[in-house]
């Protein structure tokens, strides 16, 4: 059975849609990020518009954040006031995003410039993680966030407050500017931010894990229903018949990923996430320089 | 979502003289042939869809007697690039059909000539008109190929899924598939009859496929009210995602 996507202008198989989803919705739940990393690279391997794919995906990751947040939340794992200040950098650099990605469209390097960039952030992410997460699994450090060089001259920044969730007294001026950054990217790769934002919250603001995850989430909601807004509203790329079938596995899986997290360490938790990242960079690496380009291809006319 | 298609002019396409169009020569009969139905409703999402064609083929027949139909349009200007290890070349074809589904009877294949088909418009590599300054290109043909094939990938092409039955009386039941990505716009649907290998005439209708339902207003709502189909996306994500973190708690 096949359903055809109206934005996207595609037939799909709804099964493999719901299970892709559910996938992306498990780990959105175990790792605390949204997810759209791994959805959009998906979805596009699929056969989905790459542009189609980053701006619908935002959507799905709105609804499994949603779900996925609630079980921090009645654990008190949110914090609430870092992540209002991430989010506030983070529509700013949204609304940025939007106007690049918009320019980028103009100029036809969508899809080229996503899976650069995809790669690039994927793999230096990637590979930092599974470093830091193979050395604390063999006993040679604790919480990564609270020895890091940059973390030190963090602490020297002005304008500090007091986040009793997190248990820091730090600027607020790093928060805003990695929310800005992730908002920026949550746009023209079409991720809620995550994959970066959970590093950045844990080696470079010293969040601890627990409530990196929560947090994170709470952040990825409001990032995410700003894009796909803005999306939907000037690049008309959202396919809301795509984003509701991937949504019903999105919420299921989010439900299980959450469950599954609780029984794992932090360490494990963050070398799996690495792990996961570097295996989707390698995927995006093979499709981009070694696996063999054909020799014709259509464009669509203007 | 719904695609409905309107064929428009049917009853003068029934009549064989009003509608019928010599492929040459002043000895062939015209050929009358019809929709089944002059408005055709189909839904695409779910297990895809045919038009089916009636059409009498002109008489005597013989052994050779065969028809063979065509699913065509809408034209349109596309591009393909061309990889080579000079960099990227650009061919546009100025109007090749977004759709050409074709199917023939089995003694249509082996006793038509493939020129003769070019001639009776039902060659989907013929159908691509190139620029002008490309259209004595050595490499035409290879374009052609490759753009047929790309078509094919992406399931708009196809020569395969198109049955033809034969009725009493030389009347023929042609069905054909439409793709579930069919784009809206006018198509043709070119019936033509073969005898000794030679086309003995031929009929053709105008179908308009439009959008309907919620395919229809989604895409409509994406174009024409950008800032309420964002709403709608925003609220989507919130109201599934709150439905699930209810459905958590229990």
């Amino acid at each position: 059975m096949l359903i055809h996507l109206p934005i996207a202008q595609i037939a799909v198989d709804p099964l493999i849609l719901i299970a892709i989803g559910g996938l992306v919705g498990f780990l959105s739940g175990l790792f605390g990020v949204g997810g759209g990393f791994l959805l959009t690279p998906l979805l596009i391997f699929y056969g989905v518009p790459a542009a189609v794919a980053v701006s619908t995906q935002a959507n799905q990751v709105l609804a499994t954040s949603i779900a996925g947040v609630s079980a921090h939340w009645r654990e008190r794992q949110v914090d609430t006031r870092l992540g209002t200040l991430m989010l506030m950098g983070g529509l700013a650099g949204s609304t940025v995003g939007v106007g690049v990605f918009s320019l980028l469209k103009y100029f036809g390097v969508v899809d080229a410039t996503i899976a650069v960039l995809y790669i690039v952030f994927l793999g230096v992410i990637g590979g930092l993680m599974a470093w830091e997460s193979v050395g604390a699994l063999g006993g040679s450090g604790g919480d990564p966030g609270r020895r890091t060089r940059l973390r030190v001259w963090m602490r020297s920044l002005p304008m500090k407050r007091r986040f009793p969730r997190s248990g820091l007294y730090i600027s607020i001026l790093p928060p805003i500017g990695i929310g800005f950054f992730v908002g920026v990217l949550a746009a023209v790769l079409g991720v809620g931010g995550g994959f970066v934002l959970a590093p950045a919250m844990v080696y470079l603001l010293g969040v601890p894990t627990r409530v990196m995850v929560g947090t994170s989430l709470f952040q990825i909601i409001f990032l995410t229903a700003y894009v796909t807004f803005l999306q939907a509203t000037f690049n008309g790329t959202v396919d809301l018949v795509l984003a509701a079938v991937l949504m019903i596995g999105g919420v299921i899986g989010a439900r299980y990923g959450a469950m599954a997290g609780r029984k794992l360490k932090a360490a494990q938790l963050r070398l799996l996430l690495a792990l996961l990242v570097l295996a989707i960079a390698g995927r995006l690496v093979y499709e981009l320089y070694v696996a063999p380009t054909p020799e014709y291809r259509l464009e669509e006319s203007t | 979502m719904r695609f409905r298609f309107l064929a428009f002019a049917l009853a003068a396409l029934i009549v064989p003289q009003a509608t019928a169009q010599r492929v040459d020569g002043a000895d062939k009969p015209f050929m009358a042939a019809g929709l089944a139905e002059d408005i055709v409703e189909v839904k695409v999402n779910y297990s895809g869809s045919r038009i089916v064609l009636f059409a009498t083929a002109p008489q005597p027949e013989n052994d050779t007697s065969g028809m063979a139909v065509a699913l065509i349009g809408p034209m349109a200007p596309q591009k393909m690039i061309h990889r080579t290890a000079a960099g990227d070349q650009t061919i546009e074809f100025v109007a090749a059909p977004l759709v050409f589904a074709v199917g023939a009877e089995p003694q249509v294949a082996t006793s038509v000539a493939p020129e003769v088909m070019i001639e009776a418009g039902l060659n989907a590599q013929a159908s691509a008109m190139p620029r002008s300054n490309q259209l004595l290109s050595p490499d035409l043909d290879k374009w052609r190929a490759a753009f047929v094939d790309l078509k094919m990938q992406q399931g708009l092409y196809s020569f395969s899924d198109t049955t033809i039955e034969r009725l009493d009386g030389g009347l023929r039941r042609a069905k054909i598939a439409l793709p579930l990505n069919a784009p809206p716009g006018e198509y043709r649907i070119r019936a033509v009859a073969f005898r000794n290998g030679a086309p003995v005439g031929e009929s053709e209708q105008v179908l308009t496929l439009v959008r309907s339902g919620l395919d229809a207003t989604l895409f409509d709502l994406s174009r024409q009210h950008g800032l309420i189909y964002g709403f709608v996306a925003v609220l989507l994500g919130v109201g599934v995602g709150g439905i699930a973190a209810w459905f958590g708690r229990k």
